[in-house]
């Protein structure tokens, strides 16, 4: 009886390990993946972030004409995952690459353990720096040094060198990522904020095409100050008790 | 039902054919979307180049004929809606419907373009992020 025991126990741990080890291995988040187009992030949203008095005067007066990405300067984390154009995701163990079809820029995402490097602020990236972790099957992304001469998005929501973006990616079916996203900016923001966007995987054999934005940026020489926002009046958030 | 659909689809390249300029900046800071304009031509250059396509159009007015430049989207997403870059050639006639540039200079933003077979040329640039494939 207890060898036949014994068998029994000795097979459920044959089908248990493995399968074990398997629940522990992280999701693969390789492929080709299309963005939800967000040209403004308050949209989203559903009203302005919670600005500080400085973010929102730079709100008010934010001239569009000055959009950095019209004159080809990368498009900064945010709105690379928002425009409407696709990336490649790269997944290895110590290390997630991501190529943007806009603007053929890339993010590396550190999976090695390290941290943010010690003269970061003084070396930004449009980009930011990035590293990541796993938990449970969420990719955690923790980036920052991003140059503030990005923009959060289109609209012209800005921000300064402590922004620092908290991103988590979870693969909720074999095509869609949720991708939650937290801006931290005390310059800008009284508190943190986040949203949250899918990305659908293209289909087999979706390639990214060219994007090179020197090419033939005729746009530039046309543009004309544009103040959209001059109107806008800015509420602060009413503290909460205790808060 | 028919014609309400084509109506729709109408209704969205109108819309959406912007948004590649918005992508890369914001529409009104380059053109007045107060300043509606329609102009017949003969394509004279076709520019399928990044960040938006160029193309120019030879308008006669009373005789005497000018240059117009006319943006579109960006070649990836026209490229995934099914365009080419010779899916238009220089010679064939378009309409054209579009705003005006806001520093006055001889250039639109195109909405829509119709041949003068009835084709619709370079619209429907959203279609790869509007369907969700």
């Amino acid at each position: 009886m207890a060898a036949r025991i014994g068998v029994v126990i000795g097979l459920l741990l044959t089908l248990v390990v493995p399968a074990a080890a398997q629940t522990a291995a992280p999701p693969d988040l390789s492929g080709f993946w299309i963005n939800q187009y967000t040209p403004d992030l308050s949209a989203v949203l559903g009203k302005q972030p919670p600005f500080t008095e400085f973010g929102a005067e730079r709100w008010r007066t934010v001239d569009t004409a000055k959009d950095p990405t019209a004159i080809c300067l990368p498009v900064g984390p945010s709105r690379g995952f928002t425009a409407p154009f696709p990336f490649l995701l790269v997944q290895h163990d110590k290390m997630i690459a991501i190529m943007f079809e806009y603007q053929a820029i890339w993010r590396a995402i550190y999976m090695d353990g390290r941290g943010h490097p010690d003269d970061l602020a003084d070396y930004p990236y449009f980009m930011g720096h990035s590293v990541g972790k796993w938990e449970g099957n969420t990719l955690v992304v923790d980036t920052q040094g991003i140059d503030e001469r990005s923009w959060l998005d289109t609209a012209g929501h800005e921000h300064s060198a402590k922004l620092r973006l908290t991103e988590r990616f979870t693969k909720t079916g074999d095509d869609t990522i949720r991708w939650t996203v937290t801006y931290d900016d005390p310059v800008y923001f009284t508190r943190p904020w986040s949203i949250e966007r899918t990305f659908t995987r293209g289909k087999p054999g979706d390639r990214i095409l060219p994007y090179t934005c020197n090419e033939n940026n005729k746009d530039v020489e046309h543009l004309r100050p544009n103040q959209p926002n001059l109107k806008y009046k800015h509420v602060p958030e009413e503290k909460k008790p205790g808060g | 039902m028919q014609r309400g659909i084509a109506a729709l689809l109408a209704a969205v390249g109108v819309v959406f054919s912007g948004l590649s300029v918005a992508a890369h900046h914001s529409f009104a800071a380059q053109y007045d979307r107060d300043k509606p304009i329609t102009l017949k031509g003969t394509i004279n250059k076709i520019e399928w180049a990044n960040p938006h396509i160029y193309f120019y159009l030879d308008v006669v007015d009373n005789g005497a004929k000018t240059e117009w430049a006319i943006e579109g989207g960006a070649p990836s997403t026209l490229y995934r809606a099914g365009w080419r870059k010779d899916s238009a050639k220089v010679g064939e006639s378009v309409t054209v419907d579009g705003f005006l540039a806001k520093d006055g200079s001889k250039l639109v933003n195109m909405q829509q373009a119709v041949l003068a077979d009835g084709r619709k040329l370079f619209v429907g640039q959203q279609t790869f992020y509007q369907k969700g494939r």
